[in-house]
């Protein structure tokens, strides 16, 4: 392996901070493999987008605004990037560790005969072999995995993981060429937009999680949704919560759920099961919000304030809106 | 019309885990195995199909386990499945991704299928990474994260959960699908379903039945405990604007805010 090939998550060419940690990381890697660092990015928004990662420090931006793209569930870009990364030759294949980036990787394992590293928030090289460090057992240990016998390795990384940095001369952008014509067969028919996630919870900076303590679905809207916006986050539930059917179970975390690694998870009124646990654990600083001082969740937090929730989150953030408007 | 879903035996999340340095697989030998809950998920949208579908629909459960975790599948087989075959293999021991996906591919090929249902991930490795290359395998649609399935004249249509909201989804059977756990919750087996689970048949299969050959394409070099969290800061009966401000100070001191 001495390429490396991010795969860009994005929709109508808007995307997050993760792509630009990811074009930092493939520079990264290239170097120290000798090789080039690509990013490939598809479907409709494609253009503007590629335009935006000329400033980090790629080689090479591949695009294509092809509608089947779009049009067509992931078949099409499954296409293009095979055919991109055959084109390159051995590399590693960079994507989010988000359903989007799972679903890519998990095709191009088949395709490109690779093999596959999910959750990785950090590589070695050793030995000119690509190893990637990764949690497993919902946590419990830290794997430090190489690729061996393949040519291609794919990897699904965490957000918030890796540091995004701009740079560089200016990547090349490039066509990319329609691989031959396949009969597609999986429709996309229509979208429905139901949740207010503008940011996805799995690559979200910060997360404000509510559960059973909240006692009902307005809180997540009146309470937590303010405050998440105010740091700039994304709001994320308890399965407690999901069940009651206070929040869709796209916001569940834990197990059957999200895994989220954000640099800050505030948990408001969660008592923090080991179902909750392994899907947050790995937060750089986790906050709870509780009643109870004995709660489990004590036990992995950095910071417990024991109190009424009600009380607390709309004056802290007032606190944090008053210091944005300050520091800017 | 034939669904298979493929399931995991994963060990109980709340046991102490570790691995064997010699062998750098799980230790498994006194932890308590389960079926991942994923796959709970998963095996609930097939019985859910069969319900609805009625006539000749089957349910039948694809495993890759050593013979001894055989009996943890009887747990699926009274919440409803009607049959199981088992994919058991040394050879197959310790596979990945790559070639776990290989090995269900040879065995959904030898046994027939019209719709393979997964669950999203593995409770234990959490790669994520077999439905789609399960269904490039085997050449058909594979249509993950589905939270919603209908079978209809012309084949499969599902809403399919994303960030924001879902997408509506067509394609042709045969066909592979991962679920969320938006389906439903996993139902509890009847004791009628405990009883005649003891009567279902579980067929095992060997990688050379299904002529599989696979090499893992990882290898687990070093393992290590996760990084300890300090003790937690405590801040007893903070309500309203003291409990707020001690969160608000804590968060300047890591230069969160």
């Amino acid at each position: 392996m001495q390429h490396v090939i991010e795969v860009v998550e994005h929709r109508g060419g808007q995307t997050r901070k993760v792509t630009f940690e990811l074009a930092t990381q493939a520079r990264e890697l290239a170097e120290k493999l000798g090789g080039t660092a690509h990013a490939v990015v598809l479907g409709n928004g494609a253009a503007q987008l590629a335009e935006s990662l000329k400033t980090y420090p790629l080689d090479v931006v591949h695009v294509s605004e092809d509608p089947d793209v779009d049009r067509f569930l992931i078949d099409p870009t499954i296409d293009y990037v095979e055919s991109i990364a055959r084109a390159t030759g051995p590399s590693v294949i960079l994507l989010p560790n988000t359903m989007y980036g799972r679903d890519v990787a998990s095709r191009l394992v088949a395709r490109l005969d690779a093999g596959m590293a999910a959750d990785v928030t950090g590589f070695e090289i050793e030995g000119g072999r690509v190893a990637c460090i990764a949690p497993k057992l919902g946590g419990a240990t830290i794997t430090t995995c190489a690729f061996v016998d393949t040519d291609y390795g794919v990897v699904t990384a965490r957000p918030n993981a890796f540091a995004a940095q701009s740079g560089g001369n200016g990547a090349r952008v490039e066509q990319a060429a329609k691989p031959q014509s396949k009969q597609y067969v999986m429709h996309v028919e229509s979208e429905v937009e139901e949740a207010s996630g503008e940011l996805g919870l799995e690559e979200a900076p910060v997360v404000v999680s509510g559960g059973r303590g909240l006692g009902g679905p307005q809180p997540f809207t009146t309470l937590l949704k303010p405050l998440a916006d105010a740091l700039g986050g994304a709001v994320g539930a308890s399965r407690a919560a999901a069940d009651a059917g206070w929040v869709p179970y796209s916001l569940q975390i834990g197990q059957t759920g999200k895994t989220v690694s954000p640099n800050l998870y505030i948990a408001v009124g969660i008592s923090g099961a080991i179902q909750h646990k392994v899907g947050m654990r790995s937060a750089g600083t986790i906050v709870a919000v509780n009643k109870d001082a004995s709660a489990p969740i004590a036990e992995f937090s950095d910071l417990v304030v024991v109190g009424d929730a009600f009380s607390i989150i709309p004056e802290l953030t007032k606190l944090i809106e008053a210091a944005k408007g300050y520091i800017k | 019309m034939k669904i298979v879903v493929t399931v995991k035996v994963v060990p109980d999340l709340n046991a102490p885990k570790s691995i064997d340095p010699a062998t750098k697989r799980l230790v498994r030998t006194g932890i308590e195995s389960q079926l991942n809950p994923y796959d709970e998920y998963a095996l609930e949208a097939a019985l859910q199909l069969k319900e609805r579908l009625g006539g000749d629909t089957t349910v039948t459960l694809l495993s890759m386990i050593p013979e001894s975790s055989k009996e943890t599948l009887r747990k699926a087989l009274a919440m409803g499945a009607d049959d199981a075959t088992v994919l058991s293999d040394g050879a197959l021991a310790g596979a990945d991704v790559a070639v776990t996906a290989r090995a269900l591919a040879a065995a959904l090929k030898k046994i027939g299928f019209d719709l393979v249902i997964c669950g999203g991930l593995s409770d234990d490795g959490s790669t994520g990474g077999v439905p789609g290359a399960l269904a490039e395998h085997l050449g058909v649609p594979g249509l993950t994260n589905a939270r919603h399935i209908e079978i209809e004249s012309t084949g499969l249509k599902a809403q399919r959960e994303t960030d924001t909201g879902y997408q509506v989804v067509t394609c042709p059977l045969p066909a592979l699908v991962s679920v969320t756990m938006a389906v439903g919750e996993p139902r509890y087996a009847s004791l009628k379903g405990i009883m005649g689970a003891k009567r279902k048949s579980v067929s095992t299969l060997s990688a050379a039945d299904v002529g599989v050959d696979a090499k893992p394409k990882t290898e687990l070099l070093r393992f290590a405990p996760p990084p300890v969290r300090v003790k937690a800061r405590i801040v007893e009966a903070a309500d309203g604007p003291s409990g707020a401000q001690a969160i608000f100070d804590f968060l300047r001191e890591r230069k969160l805010v």
